[in-house]
């Protein structure tokens, strides 16, 4: 068997602004890594950005949501024979330097998904107060489903193995996919470890997190987790 | 025929009505069989209760209700309820199903300009809902 192949996936929503300085730092930092982009819907020529740059871009008519676009390239991934994908945010939080040290527990086998986590160790980062009773809040839940500690549920930079994707090519959640797929991911039998990461402030673009999803997000993810625990294993 | 008001007269005249417009909007294939289904029945019913102040009037002591304009509330209430149930399951489901369809035709479209070869060159697609 030759060395695993890897493929960053970047879901992208109306991200024309962030997303050349994305691309760039990726092909700077990790040239060595073949890049999707997911472009879910966008109206703002997020898609020609990436095509100027000779990045495959698959377009979705409309958006069904980042967790919508990650199962999109899950697929693309599975069908294009990869072995380990990892979801980079298009906006400019994710440095790609931290590739190599997220994929190092999956490329040796010791863990299916990994994390990367801003709170693992003292990185630096400090949410507002809303955030942090939320971010407390949902690794409590999952620590109470799988008994596992997970500082960093709402980490939008993980790298998931083959097996983790041939499940979530079919079965992913449309939006948010955090906790509730965490949770998901543990009972079937993959195993999560979490990687100390910086994050970066947004560049550019609004941030996925308004008034309305900040009030929605805990009802869904609270209600989501529930009835993944409710689910069989298997 | 016994009526016990000029309202009752109205509600069920204005049900056999309703029912009647249901019948033709599935005669012109605006609604379909599935759908029509509640329709008919809670409007039939409607004028059945309208039309038959006895069946009325012992439905309404059945449940324990005080006045049969209740009894007519309370099913109109329980019918909308039911019917707004169901269009959000199948809401549900349409979303679903529209998402994966999004899914499978940015890949197919991926494929499809591969095939050609023009996909570094193409152009955004045009967005739905703009003038071409």
């Amino acid at each position: 068997m030759g060395a695993p192949r890897v493929l960053v996936i970047v879901p992208a929503h109306d991200e024309a602004e962030s997303l050349p300085a994305t691309l760039d730092e990726l092909r700077r930092k990790a040239p060595g890594f073949d890049v999707l982009v997911v472009d879910d819907g966008s109206r703002d020529g997020t898609a020609a950005i990436a095509r100027a740059r000779h990045v495959p871009v698959v377009s979705h008519a409309v958006n069904p949501g980042v967790g919508g676009a990650l199962q999109t390239g899950f697929r693309w991934a599975m069908a294009r024979g990869y072995d380990v994908a990892v979801q980079l945010d298009a906006d400019g939080q994710h440095d790609p330097a931290h590739l190599d040290a997220l994929l190092a527990p999956v490329l040796r086998g010791e863990c299916d998904v990994a994390i990367g986590s801003r709170y693992a160790a003292h990185t630096g980062y400090r949410a507002p107060l809303a955030r942090r009773i939320g971010i407390a809040l949902f690794a409590a839940v999952v620590r109470l489903a799988v008994g596992q500690r997970i500082t960093d549920t709402t980490s939008g930079y993980r790298a998931y193995d083959r097996k983790v994707m041939a499940i979530c090519q079919y079965d992913f959640p449309k939006d948010f996919p955090d906790s509730p797929l965490l949770i998901d991911l543990a009972r079937r039998g993959f195993r999560l470890a979490e990687v100390p990461v910086e994050m970066r402030r947004r560049e550019a673009g609004r941030s996925f997190y308004t008034l309305g999803r900040s009030l929605y997000y805990p009802y869904k993810n609270l209600l989501a987790s529930l009835m993944v625990l409710l689910k069989r294993p298997g | 025929m016994e009526f016990l008001s000029r309202t009752q007269v109205i509600a069920a005249l204005a049900a056999v009505g309703l029912a009647l417009y249901v019948l033709e909007l599935v005669r012109r294939r605006r609604l379909s069989e599935e759908y029509s289904l509640l329709w008919v029945v809670s409007s039939v019913a409607a004028a059945v209760l309208g039309f038959s102040t006895p069946l009325l009037r012992a439905i309404t002591r059945a449940l324990g209700i005080l006045y049969e304009g209740s009894t007519v509330f309370f099913f109109g209430l329980a019918f909308a309820t039911a019917m707004l149930l169901y269009l959000s399951v199948k809401l549900s489901r349409l979303g679903q199903e529209n998402h994966t369809l999004t899914r499978e035709l940015a890949l197919v479209r991926f494929e499809l300009e591969e095939l050609r070869g023009d996909r570094p060159a193409m152009a955004p697609p045009a967005a739905p809902g703009e003038p071409a």
